[in-house]
């Protein structure tokens, strides 16, 4: 019991890796092999998240290096440095991987079902099961060079996946533009993490956190590793290949890329709080992503509300939403370096953050699926197409009205608990910065009611007639989030005091984090 | 578990908001008892009034149709929309260029 | 003054790769300029690498210098890293393989059917 416990963290990656290049050996035994295959390495996956989750909360940050002797042997014979493959697993990435997972198995329940129609699943299920590899690896590393990797191994899978229908041109255009700016992006981090070896002779976290001082290079990998990582969560003016690739991949995939790109906006926070922390000199990069995400708050909700294509709609709020992270996220990073205000709002913008990205994945994840299970059904993803299917999908519409009001911010559902942990810590740096989150939350009702009146209310279509609910495993995938969403809505302060402040917390206490790397060897 | 969250300006209970749905809903179905009760569904009673014509088979031609949803918010913003429209030109090199763009600015901002 | 000549290299080849990449039109032109970008920050991480009076990281050909050996972390770093460029680069081709089979042409100003 004890042996292996203390390899979960390598199990987490070893696990899809192993389930990704065996997918072909198991659709070989026919479909249903494959689709069990497919569900139990995912819920596994989830299972041992669950697990690395409840070690780190019952004994703080997990270390393992890869290859060791001993797997928490950091600094083997006296180096002053990690030379070693290192994952380190905090309260943070725990989150993030308990969450990501989650998406995971959902995505894939559905799909089990809603993908039957089409050929190539073999290498669908093996690229789904690399893309949450890529993820979870970029999660727990505590390398900055394997997280550039697993970065690529995310982007790789992803731009496969996204053009999956290759038969459609829009797919292949929009993994081609995907491509395109997460290559150049992903080459940007790697400078960055080259200028870090060349300043410091280590690539890991932790050691190169302990040794910064602010120059020249480091303000170089600063802009460098802040920019590509926020092109990578969606960030306006970098958003454009966001409704892109999420609306036409298909809908389970679409989920896990929620996830994805949260696995970014992980990183973007693993530079700003761990990497640089009270280091970060001014308020430079804090005022940037301040107004990065004033502008996608309010450009990706203006731009979803005259969609017409509902997943195209959907990506536009996925954008919005990231800009409440990074508001929240740029008013505590404003107020790192003063203790008075980091207690007063500061730490509260950070939670709000990180409740919000919670909240935001499973939400997001379950609007998506719900999008495909309406393309499924009605064959239509066009808004003008669709109409009256609350009669013929209850449940959907039941799970599409809890997913929509939680990203509505409407109470008593999550979506508000976070957002309003946001605008109260922001109303005090600036009044105007909540005026804006509201106006956005406002226009995202606005456009929730949109996508509800026309595809779920009004009468029926002649078209329309002969539409089911969709089967039960796609119905059992979106209702795995619904159950996460209810949770996190009724208990919100477990899931706040259990979940979201141990990370919120993780992410403030540097030291922490250098010392379980550098003070934790033999 | 049952207790508040504190947001340092104000908190969050869940669990009053569940109250005031109750209490509402019970308002609601209260309301709607004291309605007329010579309603009887079925008859003619709920036939669809469309100003006085029959009312057409299919659907879809008394839908409003999602495009013109909000038409005079889009309307008003035209100007906005025009230029965010424009914005979003799905020239893929573009998007590579604001990313540029976006790492030049913070580099003037960083450096100084 | 020689010894930042590579860096010069690095910056030149990045920002010829990026002008390439924005100001470009065709899209195999653009996959070039973009594997151009990743040569440099390959010539970047070997560049870094490199100790003055360092030997190489294999210990039966430093001779007498073994212990001046040099750190093997860049070129561990750049074999990876070009491993994966290559599968990037890969990918962007077959993608621009498709395109050209569904659009019937390489202007990346043709290809925007998703836009709005």
């Amino acid at each position: 019991m004890t042996i292996w416990r203390e390899h979960l963290p390598a199990l987490l990656l070893a696990l899809p890796l192993l389930g990704a290049f065996a997918a072909p050996v198991a659709g070989h035994f026919g479909s249903r092999a494959r689709n069990v295959w497919f569900v139990s390495i995912t819920a596994l996956t989830a299972l041992v998240a669950w697990g690395l989750w409840q070690q780190v909360s019952a004994s703080g940050i997990v270390v393992y290096v890869m290859g060791a002797e001993h797997s928490r042997l950091t600094l083997p014979s006296g180096m002053a440095l990690p030379v070693r493959i290192l994952l380190e697993v905090d309260a943070m990435s725990a989150l993030m991987a308990f969450m990501g997972a989650i998406a995971a198995l959902a995505g894939a329940l559905f799909s089990v079902r809603s993908m039957e129609r089409f050929s190539g699943l073999d290498q669908f299920v093996a690229l789904y099961l690399l893309l949450t590899a890529g993820m979870l690896g970029m999660e727990i590393t505590g390398d900055l060079f394997n997280f550039f990797v697993f970065l690529e191994i995310a982007s790789v899978a992803s731009c496969g996946l996204v053009a999956f229908w290759r038969d459609r041109p829009e797919a292949v255009e929009a993994s081609f533009k995907y491509m395109l700016l997460s290559t150049v992006g992903a080459l940007m981090v790697l400078v960055a993490v080259a200028f870090f070896y060349g300043r410091y002779n280590t690539v890991a976290m932790a050691g190169v956190a302990s040794h910064l001082q602010l120059g020249l290079a480091e303000k170089a990998a600063l802009v460098f590793l802040v920019s590509a990582l926020a092109m990578k969560c969606g960030t306006v003016p970098m958003h454009m290949w966001t409704p892109d690739a999420y609306a036409e991949a298909p809908a389970g995939v679409t989920c896990l890329l929620v996830a994805v790109s949260q696995a970014a906006l992980y990183g973007l926070f693993r530079v700003c709080f761990t990497l640089y922390g009270a280091s970060l000199g001014s308020s430079a990069v804090a005022w940037a992503l301040i107004i990065m995400g004033l502008l996608s708050m309010f450009i990706g909700v203006t731009m979803a509300v005259i969609q017409k294509d509902v997943k195209r709609l959907m990506a536009y709020h996925s954008v919005s939403q990231v800009g409440y992270m990074l508001l929240g996220m740029g008013v505590a990073l404003l107020v790192l370096s003063d203790p008075q205000k980091m207690a007063a709002y500061g730490a509260m913008a950070l939670q709000g953050a990180v409740y919000h990205l919670f909240n935001y994945t499973m939400y997001k994840g379950l609007l998506f699926l719900v999008a495909g299970a309406l393309a499924y059904a009605a064959g239509s993803r066009n808004l003008n197409d669709l109409g009256g299917l609350g009669r013929r999908m209850p449940q959907t519409a039941a799970l599409f009205v809890i997913a929509a009001a939680a990203i509505a911010g409407l109470p008593p559902f999550n979506g508000f608990v976070s957002k309003l942990m946001i605008y109260e810590s922001s109303f005090a740096v600036h009044p105007l910065l909540p005026v804006v989150a509201m106006v956005t939350s406002m226009l995202t009702l606005a456009s929730f009611v949109k996508v509800f009146q026309t595809a779920f209310l009004g009468p029926e279509k002649a078209a329309l007639r002969e539409v089911q609910e969709v089967p039960g495993f796609m119905r059992g995938g979106m209702a795995l989030l619904a159950v996460v969403v209810l949770v996190l809505s009724l208990f919100p302060t477990w899931s706040v005091g259990s979940f979201v402040e141990p990370a919120a917390r993780a992410l403030m206490d540097r030291a922490a984090y250098v010392g379980a790397v550098l003070g934790g060897g033999l | 578990m049952w207790s508040l969250i504190d947001t340092g300006f104000g908190f969050w209970d869940v669990y009053a908001w569940i109250a005031f749905f109750l209490l509402a809903g019970g308002g609601f179905f209260y309301l709607r008892s004291q309605g007329r009760k010579d309603y009887r569904r079925g008859t003619d009673q709920d036939d669809i009034f469309y100003g006085g014509n029959p009312v057409p088979e299919d659907g879809e031609e008394i839908t409003v149709p999602a495009s013109s949803a909000y038409w005079g918010f889009t309307r008003a913003l035209e100007g906005w929309y025009k230029g965010l429209t424009a914005w979003h030109s799905g020239m893929a090199t573009e998007y590579l260029g604001y990313m540029v763009l976006v790492m030049g600015l913070l580099a003037l901002a960083v450096v100084r | 003054m020689i010894g930042n000549l590579p860096y010069f290299a690095v910056a030149a080849l990045v920002i010829f790769g990026l002008f390439g990449a924005i100001f470009g039109r065709n899209l195999v032109k653009i996959a070039v300029a973009v594997s151009l970008v990743e040569a440099a920050t390959n010539l970047f991480i070997i560049a870094l690498g490199y100790r003055n009076g360092g030997s190489i990281p294999v210990f039966t050909q430093a001779g007498g210098y073994a212990d001046y050996m040099v750190l093997p972390t860049p070129q561990a770093l750049t074999l990876t890293a070009i491993v994966i460029g290559m599968a990037t680069t890969a990918l962007l081709l077959s993608l621009i393989m498709l395109l050209y089979r569904h659009y019937g042409t390489l202007d990346v100003r043709e290809i925007r059917r998703l836009r709005g």
